[in-house]
């Protein structure tokens, strides 16, 4: 297998974690592993239960590359920072960020399309952000 | 206890250890059909082609099959298609079968089949076809992952990522 061996599984090569700034901002974060890379317009977030709701997630801009299939194309190495505006989160109870995404690694092999899970709180009226949470890899590998 | 009883004792219970670990690391490694192993999972199955009729693999027992899992949204296989294309015409007379499995949806797969002149049939396989690909070695279920099977139905090789084409000619080369 020529690109097995030193592969990072998804939940690890982008490395995901989140949390509630205030009632109207979500925190959503990215850590991209070295030699992997997360496309841009694949990012998706929402937020449940309503009437917890999200806006357009507020994304940076990306690496502009030229795709043979898909034209130009933004992509993210490294950390990245997404902001999400919120409505309807009260303060104080609980919602659930729905994060999807895609990405590849240098080496020539791209991962399918992940749908992610984390359940938050939104901070209680005047406290201060709860610490972020970070995605538990969904399949844990026995050499870890 | 004397001294060589707890001896005696202390190896028996290493040796359990060892093999409980060892039986441990066996049933927790996912089942993986290495080279020379049926690739019956593979061969057995029927898949809709972009015109929604089912394709059997076993339309090509006999064949040197080589089957690709990919999709569009990968680059790096969209990169090396181009290659089995010609492939597949070069070695067609020989006997080789290159089977795109597409974990993509119909729309998208015939749209890039179109502008490639894929000459070799892409089957649809949806989520399920990496779960299949998870069985037959991709543990990460990345793409592309490449099985090629031989005459017999026989794992001949697998691969995680793009092949060269002076490595898959020379695989193919034993095999026809």
């Amino acid at each position: 297998m020529a690109a097995g061996p030193n592969l990072l599984p998804a939940e690890q090569a982008f490395r995901l974690s989140a949390r509630v700034l205030d009632p109207s901002t979500l925190e959503v974060r990215y850590n991209i592993a070295d030699g992997y890379y997360l496309y841009r317009d694949k990012l998706r977030m929402s937020v449940e239960p309503p009437p917890a709701a999200s806006g357009a997630p507020l994304l940076p801009p990306g690496q502009v590359i030229e795709d043979a299939f898909f034209g130009k194309v933004q992509t993210y190495r490294g950390l990245v920072v997404v902001r999400v505006p919120l409505s309807g989160a009260r303060p104080g109870t609980g919602l659930t960020l729905v994060a999807d995404s895609q990405g590849c690694a240098d080496v020539g092999v791209c991962y399918p399309p992940q749908s992610q899970r984390l359940a938050l709180k939104v901070p209680a009226a005047g406290a201060s952000p709860e610490p972020p949470v970070e995605a538990v890899p969904a399949g844990k590998s026995f050499f870890n | 206890m004397n001294a060589w009883r707890w001896a005696l004792f202390g190896g028996l219970a290493a040796v359990a250890l060892a093999a409980g670990l060892w039986v441990g690391r066996e049933t927790l490694l996912p089942d993986t059909p290495r080279v020379g192993q049926s690739a019956g999972a593979l061969v057995g199955i029927a898949l809709p082609d972009v015109d929604g009729k089912s394709q059997a693999m076993t339309q090509w027992s006999g064949k040197v099959i080589v089957a690709n899992f990919w999709a569009t949204w990968c680059a790096p296989c969209r990169e090396e298609m181009p290659m089995f294309v010609r492939l597949q015409r070069e070695h067609a007379d020989k006997g080789l079968q290159f089977v795109g499995i597409a974990v993509d949806d119909a729309g998208k797969v015939r749209q890039f089949a179109q502008e490639i002149n894929l000459n070799y049939p892409a089957l649809i396989g949806g989520y399920g076809a990496m779960e299949l690909s998870k069985t037959l070695g991709n543990s990460l279920m990345a793409l592309p992952f490449t099985v090629i099977v031989d005459r017999q139905g026989r794992i001949a090789h697998t691969q995680l990522g793009p092949l060269k084409e002076e490595q898959l000619t020379r695989i193919i080369g034993h095999l026809l």
